[in-house]
């Protein structure tokens, strides 16, 4: 009975410590790292006259106005870029998921070499592809359409493959039992099962997608982002405080939309 | 009808799954496999229509060896076998309907089947089978609102669909309660009886194998340990069947 006490005791202690150990840790890194940068603690104390200054001057005044129709132009077209990008993605992805998924692949071989073409394209940051493209393809809406193509492609291949591993081989097996072909199975029992998981995905990544298509238009120069650098650039404060807050609303609405279709879906 | 001579699979080259397993089915009869859960019923049923390659034996239906067949010729020979399962394994989103057509996918062509191009005739073969099953009233409900019986149900139907002269049946009853575990046999002995299907059936049952059984298979560790009629099969035959044995991980496997 003392000896069960003595060892829970124990128990916690050992946890208490390690607790202590990692804030310690923790502590000590944010020192070495500010050694190292040269930063110094109490200039957070003066973050809110940065704040201020943020908010006098890039709050939109009726100058800004003016550029509505401009903003309104660029962000649709920056939409679309995202769009297109997005579906023209997950159509290859479905195909390549298929075929790489686990339990559908005609050899395992061919499984592997998706999976790592799908993990290359994925992780390379969607700014280095915007650039690696930008030497190709100079500054246009192709650019941002690829760069945001390659990105989608690589995360969605991986993300259907493993929704399409989830699906089983019992079904798969169930429908080659009654003699249906390759395709047949893939087209009257994979495809229903997963539908509603697809369209989720594809939905998150449009949302993904419209808010990164903002960062590579400022880096291809089109669309959305091209006009917040232009305004931000020639000191027009408002305008691109206008900018910002079209693609905030924009966002909104397309997640609030999209959350909409998914509870439609299920 | 369906003949099983020296079926052998070992799934990892060294404990072997199946021994020289030799059976045979007669048309228009029940015939259940019963053994305790690991000693091959599983294997057995899906080698026949070649779900699980085997690794030595053969398997003739209607005189021809299923092992020996070629992708299109086996696809073809799986059209007149049906197969139901456990877990039913149906389309859970698509309508009941729908999944009792998938059972005629094998006699169609690839594009056909693809993008769901039934005949006429095949849609009212469909709904008949599901009313010949007590689910008329169902064809349009999305399965996976449908109870386990009910599935198992669609199941038979998408099987019936194939016009198959055998059914396999693949611990059928495992997952229902005991109400539609009556309406499931009931049904697969009436396909028997007077449909002239063959049934085969894994169960783990024994009292339902002697209720619903023309012929039992006994399986112990992957060897058959009795075939004879139903009647025959006695306390001491069960006993022999369900024998505690060692299996490769070391437990005891004993189950009724």
């Amino acid at each position: 009975m003392n000896s069960d006490v003595q060892q829970i005791n124990r128990f916690f202690s050992k946890k208490r410590f390690r607790l202590t150990l990692i804030i310690v840790i923790l502590g000590m890194a944010y020192v070495g790292a500010s050694i190292g940068l040269g930063f110094q603690t109490h200039s957070l104390l003066n973050v809110q006259d940065g704040i201020a200054w943020l908010i006098q001057n890039f709050i939109p005044n009726e100058a800004s106005k003016g550029y509505w129709n401009e903003i309104l132009q660029q962000l649709f077209r920056t939409f679309l870029v995202a769009v297109a990008a997005t579906t023209c993605a997950a159509i290859v992805s479905l195909f390549l998921a298929i075929v790489g998924a686990k339990t559908l692949t005609p050899a395992i071989t061919v499984s592997w070499v998706i999976r790592a073409f799908s993990s290359l394209l994925r992780n390379i940051p969607i700014v280095a592809w915007a650039m690696i493209l930008l030497f190709s393809f100079k500054q246009n809406d192709l650019t941002g359409f690829l760069a945001l193509f390659f990105m989608t492609l690589g995360f969605l291949t991986r993300a259907f493959m493993e929704t399409i591993e989830d699906f089983g081989t019992e079904k798969v097996q169930a429908l080659q039992a009654t003699g249906a072909t390759y395709l047949q199975v893939i087209a009257q029992g994979l495809l229903p099962e997963i539908a509603v998981a697809l369209m989720s995905w594809i939905l998150y990544m449009i949302e993904n997608n419209v808010r990164d298509a903002t960062l590579v238009g400022l880096l291809t120069g089109t669309g959305i982002g091209f006009i917040f650098n232009l305004y931000f650039k020639s000191l027009r404060y408002g305008a691109a405080g206008l900018v910002v807050l079209s693609v905030i609303i924009l966002v909104v609405s397309v997640e609030l939309i999209s959350n909409l279709i998914g509870r439609l879906l299920s | 009808m369906l003949t099983v001579n020296h079926l052998t699979k070992s799934y990892d080259g060294e404990k072997m799954s199946l021994t020289d397993v030799s059976f045979s089915v007669r048309p228009g009869e029940v015939t259940v496999i019963i053994g305790p859960s690991g000693a091959g019923k599983t294997t057995i049923l899906r080698s026949i229509n070649q779900l699980i390659r085997d690794d030595d034996g053969e398997i003739l239906f209607d005189d021809t060896d299923m092992r020996q067949l070629n992708r299109r010729q086996l696809r073809q020979a799986r059209c007149r076998i049906g197969m139901i399962f456990q877990n039913y394994n149906l389309i859970e989103p698509l309508t009941a309907i729908e999944n009792v057509l998938h059972g005629c996918l094998g006699t169609k062509s690839n594009l056909a089947g693809i993008f769901s191009m039934y005949r006429n005739r095949e849609k009212e073969e469909a709904l008949q089978l599901l009313q010949k099953v007590g689910l008329g009233e169902f064809a349009y409900q999305q399965c996976r609102n449908l109870s386990g019986g009910q599935k198992q149900r669609v199941g038979i139907a998408r099987a019936l669909m194939q016009r198959p002269k055998i059914i396999l049946c693949d611990e059928p009853i495992a997952s229902l309660d005991p109400k539609s575990t009556v309406t499931v046999m009931d049904i697969l002995r009436d396909l028997a009886v007077n449909d002239g299907i063959s049934v085969l059936i894994n169960l783990h049952q024994v009292d339902i194998a002697r209720k619903y059984a023309d012929h039992v298979i006994g399986i112990n560790n992957g060897q058959v340990v009795f075939d004879n009629r139903a009647k025959l099969l006695s306390d001491v035959a069960i006993a022999n069947i369900y024998q505690k044995n060692v299996n490769t991980e070391g437990s005891l496997v004993h189950e009724f």
